[in-house]
């Protein structure tokens, strides 16, 4: 009886182990409460399959009940439907590259082309959307936005649907209370490289503390202290023929020597771009580098009123100080790209996916989700440059807009070089030797790029 | 007859009960071989390979060391180990001899007030790591922190502390943290190993003279020698795998890489560059063989203790 029992027990143990395997074929708990797989409660699933989407924050693409309107719609319209993944910044790498790697990658993904064309589609995961564009889509998608999706070899990795300008903000209160505010241009939110030095001197009299932050913990946001560093004194970051990493130029140095010597601006290792918004709309930073027109709408994503601070204090977007007051803004392009997980309906049925999103009269909704700008004039026939016309702060936002620069982030290594990017902030900030700094960290990255 | 059957029907029992015993082992068994020897396997392999997440296959091309030789010249890396080691140095001896003491000072305490204490210095121990690193994070915030608040309130300091992006602070900050969620099981099993002192060898060597110093020190810690073997492997181990603080905390920044948040970051972010798989297990390998080094060269020290 007792090695009967025993044999039992260890039956039981063993067919537990199996259970428990076979459910790991089921996505995780956790990954339940993130997963959503997106039928309309009206209509029964129709036969045309499923498809998976896994989208990073941008704009209202990373809120699940806004993502769930516009996939419903889709669903009623095609019948095919789509499980959605909603995906961090600071982890979404990760899971996106784990999941390559254990070739179960989705069938849609939703990033900018840094990912989608330099990394993913650059090795081959991703299928040529070259196909889905027309003459007529080619003119009437933006032009820089239409490149930065082509990769050098011709295929199209990723189907533009949004664009924007990244800039910085301002605490125009702060401002005005240490008497900063006349450096600044609010007809065409600009100001030259001497403005900025002296509203940031005039801030710090005042309030006795750093009213900005060089935030360099890690990647996140550093788009904010490239222009920044960059726009000073007319840097660069990358050739314009996207194969060097060029921030080791005497202007880049000039930039960085002048913003250490500031007391008012601190390089704070503890910081990333989202922590950097925070403190701002806290009102204890006066400025912020890392800001875009989704920030504008909703501070720190507090849902407290746009263009408001934690204490009601406004809040007004600024491109980043250059000299002459013309900067060249960091663009953000994001779109749609396809893996190729050999399956042909699927892929199908994603390019249904990506037309009825990019290119139909659904497109305005898709827009309007991401709280961008439409990365094309028109879509079938529906005239998309007016869509924000009813927006007050969308409209005057688009006075960035003309100043878009060079979209190097499809540099060669980009990983890499971002990396060896806020590592060198942290020496600079810590001290180190600004001009050997800058080279070596400069040469890492295109040894990496190289390599 | 029956003094004949009686060895047969034990060979046959205990052959049976054997079975039985490895039967019930299987389970395990297969979650060690799968999830531990099998990827242990693996690392060494990648190790000498150029192995990447974008060539097909799990291993790469053969290498040789390259990735082992290379690894010495990774100014990233050896600064990584350079904190690895000082946050061992620093972590393990002072986890050692704090829960020491404490443990020391409540064993003898009565029943509630032991567990009371026992709770209070397991409490971050069983508290989710994110949780407490979280707490931590709002406490030295550089702008809104509690303890920049208290000692600029205090007058100490004029200016705050940016506690977590200063490398005269960070790491040492790290190793506070680590600290605390590292003394709750070493004090809960020195307790158990003070109450399980054979009290008639105390009383022996009181009866002989002996001082409490001498007490504690020849008959009391010699009696610990196990656990403390136990707790210095344990703490030593925790310490070279120092992962999620840094990374909820710096993310290796402001002088706080370690080895192992700089595998995760070379296998998993820098998925661009040539041979990241092989080149993060070489990582992996080397930080196993100083771990088990420190553990053996513990192990040995013990014993001829």
């Amino acid at each position: 009886m007792k090695k009967l029992l025993a044999l039992l027990l260890a039956m039981v143990m063993v067919l537990g182990l199996a259970a428990c395997g076979k459910k790991d074929e089921t996505p995780p708990a956790d990954d339940k409460g993130q997963t959503d797989t997106q039928t309309p409660a009206t209509q029964e699933p129709a036969a045309a399959g499923e498809i998976t989407l896994w989208t990073y924050p941008i704009g209202d693409w990373g809120k699940e009940d806004k993502v769930k309107a516009i996939t419903d719609a889709f669903t009623a319209d095609t019948g095919i439907t789509v499980k959605v993944e909603y995906l961090a910044y600071a982890d979404g790498d990760d899971k996106v590259n784990s999941a390559i790697t254990a070739k179960s990658a989705p069938d849609l993904i939703m990033e900018g082309p840094e990912r989608l064309v330099t990394n993913w589609g650059d090795k081959g995961y991703l299928v040529d959307l070259s196909d889905m564009l027309d003459d007529t889509d080619k003119s009437e998608i933006n032009a820089a936005a239409m490149t930065a999706c082509t990769h050098p070899n011709g295929a199209v990795y990723e189907y533009p649907l949004v664009v924007t300008a990244h800039c910085m903000a301002i605490n125009l209160d702060a401002f005005k209370e240490a008497g900063a505010d006349v450096y600044l241009d609010l007809e065409n939110h600009t100001w030259t490289t001497n403005d900025f030095i002296n509203a940031v001197e005039a801030l710090y009299d005042h309030f006795q503390a750093p009213v900005g932050a060089v935030y360099c913990k890690g990647q996140g946001g550093d788009q904010g202290t490239r222009a920044l560093v960059n726009n000073l004194y007319n840097g660069t970051f990358a050739t314009p023929e996207h194969d060097r990493y060029t921030w080791d130029d005497s202007a880049n140095i000039q930039a960085l020597e002048q913003l250490k010597s500031m007391p008012g601006i601190t390089f704070d290792a503890s910081l990333e771009g989202g922590d950097e918004i925070k403190v701002f709309y806290q009102g204890i930073l006066k400025m912020a580098f890392c800001w875009n027109i989704a920030q504008q709408l909703n501070p720190n994503q507090a849902d407290t009123g746009a263009g408001k601070t934690a204490n009601g204090e406004e809040i007004v977007f600024m491109g980043f100080p250059a000299q002459g007051r013309t900067p060249a803004l960091q663009g953000g392009i994001w779109g749609f790209g396809i893996f190729d997980n050999g399956d042909q309906a699927k892929i199908d049925n994603a390019k249904t996916f990506i037309k009825w999103m990019c290119d139909s009269e659904h497109t305005v909704d898709a827009v309007k989700t991401a709280n961008y700008f439409a990365a094309r004039s028109a879509a079938e026939g529906t005239d998309l440059t007016g869509i924000w016309a009813d927006n007050e702060i969308m409209n005057e936002y688009q006075v960035l807009m003309p100043y878009l620069g060079d979209y190097y982030q499809v540099t060669k290594g980009w990983a890499g070089a971002r990396t060896e990017w806020w590592t060198m902030l942290q020496k600079v900030g810590e001290g180190a030797d600004i001009a050997e700094t800058v080279a070596t960290y400069a040469k890492n990255a295109n040894d990496a790029a190289a390599g | 007859m029956a003094r004949q059957s009686q060895p047969t029907m034990s060979r046959a029992l205990q052959r049976r009960e054997n079975i039985s015993g490895y039967l019930f082992l299987l389970p395990s068994l297969i979650f060690f071989i799968g999830f531990v020897v099998i990827p242990m396997v693996i690392c060494i392999i990648t190790s000498l390979t150029d192995a990447n997440m974008h060539d097909q296959g799990m291993f790469g091309n053969f290498i040789g060391l390259s990735n082992f030789t290379r690894l010495w010249s990774d100014e990233t890396f050896l600064e990584a180990l350079k904190n690895t080691f000082i946050i061992v140095v620093v972590s393990v001896p002072t986890v050692c001899a704090f829960s020491l003491w404490v443990s020391s000072a409540i064993y003898k305490l009565s029943g509630p007030v032991l567990s009371a204490f026992r709770c209070i210095f397991y409490l971050p121990v069983v508290t989710g790591s994110v949780a407490v690193t979280v707490v931590w994070k709002w406490m030295y915030d550089n702008y809104t922190g509690i303890f920049n608040h208290v000692l600029k309130g205090a007058g100490l300091i004029e200016q705050n502390i940016n506690w977590l992006g200063d490398p005269k602070y960070a790491l040492w900050c790290i190793i506070l943290i680590l600290f605390t969620t590292s003394v709750g099981q070493p004090i809960v099993l020195y307790v158990s190993a003070l109450g399980n002192v054979d009290q008639t060898l105390v009383e022996a060597a009181e009866v002989d003279g002996a001082n409490s110093f001498q007490v504690f020190w020849k008959v009391k810690w010699a009696q610990m020698l196990p656990t403390t073997l136990y707790i210095l492997v344990i703490t030593t181990i925790n310490s070279f795998q120092c992962f999620a603080l840094i990374q909820l905390l710096t993310k290796g920044g402001a002088g706080t890489n370690t080895v192992m948040y700089h595998i995760y970051w070379t296998a998993f972010k820098l998925t661009e560059q040539a041979g990241h798989f092989g080149y993060a297990n070489a990582m992996g390998v080397v930080l196993a063989i100083f771990i088990g080094l420190l553990s053996a060269l513990q192990f040995k020290l013990a014993k001829e203790k």
